[in-house]
């Protein structure tokens, strides 16, 4: 019962925030292309659900999953776009990560003057926060499943 | 003072009006603080005029500082001034230790540099009130761990 990692990306594809609390493997490429990946696969993904659901499309794409991890996705009206992994224990993060970004992003991104919006998320309160945040979870625990 | 919100956002933005149209590095710190402190001081004018008109007359200096700390605080911050101290010689320091303007900031030493500009305002704010009430006063701030901060109030003898 765990979170792997979380992603935080702006509209135009810009990584701004990324932490991870519990990955045992890394992809073996640098930050950035790790980025610059998940950002396409997610815009891909995207694209492909809209295209090809057999009904209107209502939330469009939440989450995949392997047989090791489930990867959330959550996208607000102004582009902003949260990923997190978890283990397969979490059905639905949906929740966790509009409160990110309601109660975290904005709070102390959005309300900070001096965090200029599109830039890397530099505030340390934020962070500190979100990393209690996540580590309050009903649903993280310290040793990986 | 119906919502926070738009005060917050439309005082941020005054701090990145006031500094980018003055472009010309670290000199002109001291000036762009003091538009914001004039700036704030007329507002405060005003404002004590408008919290104050039903209430009776203050019978002394400390009960001006009180209602600042409590009745006028109340109505920007939504709360009130954690700790009032005096040395009964016409300094008094207001001590919030949870300000409203610097608790989205940070907590703790990160962007301490940055923290007066945000204070600027409203310190003039505490100044245009004092006036009005016929309390002549300077009032300067210092902050040293955020969200905390402290208003020194200089009474000056007419």
């Amino acid at each position: 019962m765990t979170v792997h990692n979380l992603y935080i990306f702006d509209r135009n594809g810009n990584c701004l925030y990324y932490n991870e609390w519990n990955r045992k493997k890394q992809a073996g490429i640098s930050k950035e292309e790790e980025y610059k990946l998940m950002y396409g696969m997610l815009f891909s993904i995207r694209s492909f659900v809209s295209k090809m659901s057999p009904l209107d499309m209502k939330d469009g794409f939440l989450s995949f999953q392997t047989s090791k991890y489930r990867l959330h996705y959550y996208e607000t009206p102004t582009g902003l776009k949260f990923v997190m992994n978890t283990d397969l224990s979490v059905s639905n993060a949906r929740e966790t990560l509009q409160h990110i970004y309601s109660n975290l992003y904005v709070e102390y991104i959005v309300k900070n003057p001096v965090c200029v919006l599109g830039n890397t998320l530099d505030s340390e309160l934020f962070s500190s926060r979100l990393d209690a945040f996540i580590r309050a979870l009903p649903y993280y625990s310290p040793r990986a499943a | 003072m119906a919502d926070e919100a738009p005060f917050q956002f439309l005082h941020s933005e005054l701090i990145q009006y006031i500094t980018k149209s003055a472009e010309s590095g670290d000199t002109e710190n001291a000036r762009n603080i003091t538009k914001l402190e004039i700036m704030g001081f007329r507002v405060g004018q005003g404002l004590i005029e408008r919290l104050t008109k039903d209430t009776v007359r203050f019978k002394d200096e400390l009960d001006i500082m009180k209602f600042i700390c409590k009745d006028f605080w109340t109505c920007v911050f939504k709360k009130q001034i954690d700790n009032l101290r005096t040395n009964h010689q016409g300094i008094y320091v207001l001590q919030d230790n949870k300000f409203r303007l610097l608790s989205q900031l940070s907590a703790g030493k990160q962007y301490l540099e940055q923290a007066p500009k945000y204070l600027a305002f409203t310190c003039g704010l505490v100044r245009g009130a004092l006036s009005n009430l016929g309390v002549k006063s300077i009032v300067t701030a210092e902050v040293s761990v955020m969200p905390a901060c402290k208003f020194q109030v200089m009474i000056q003898k007419m």
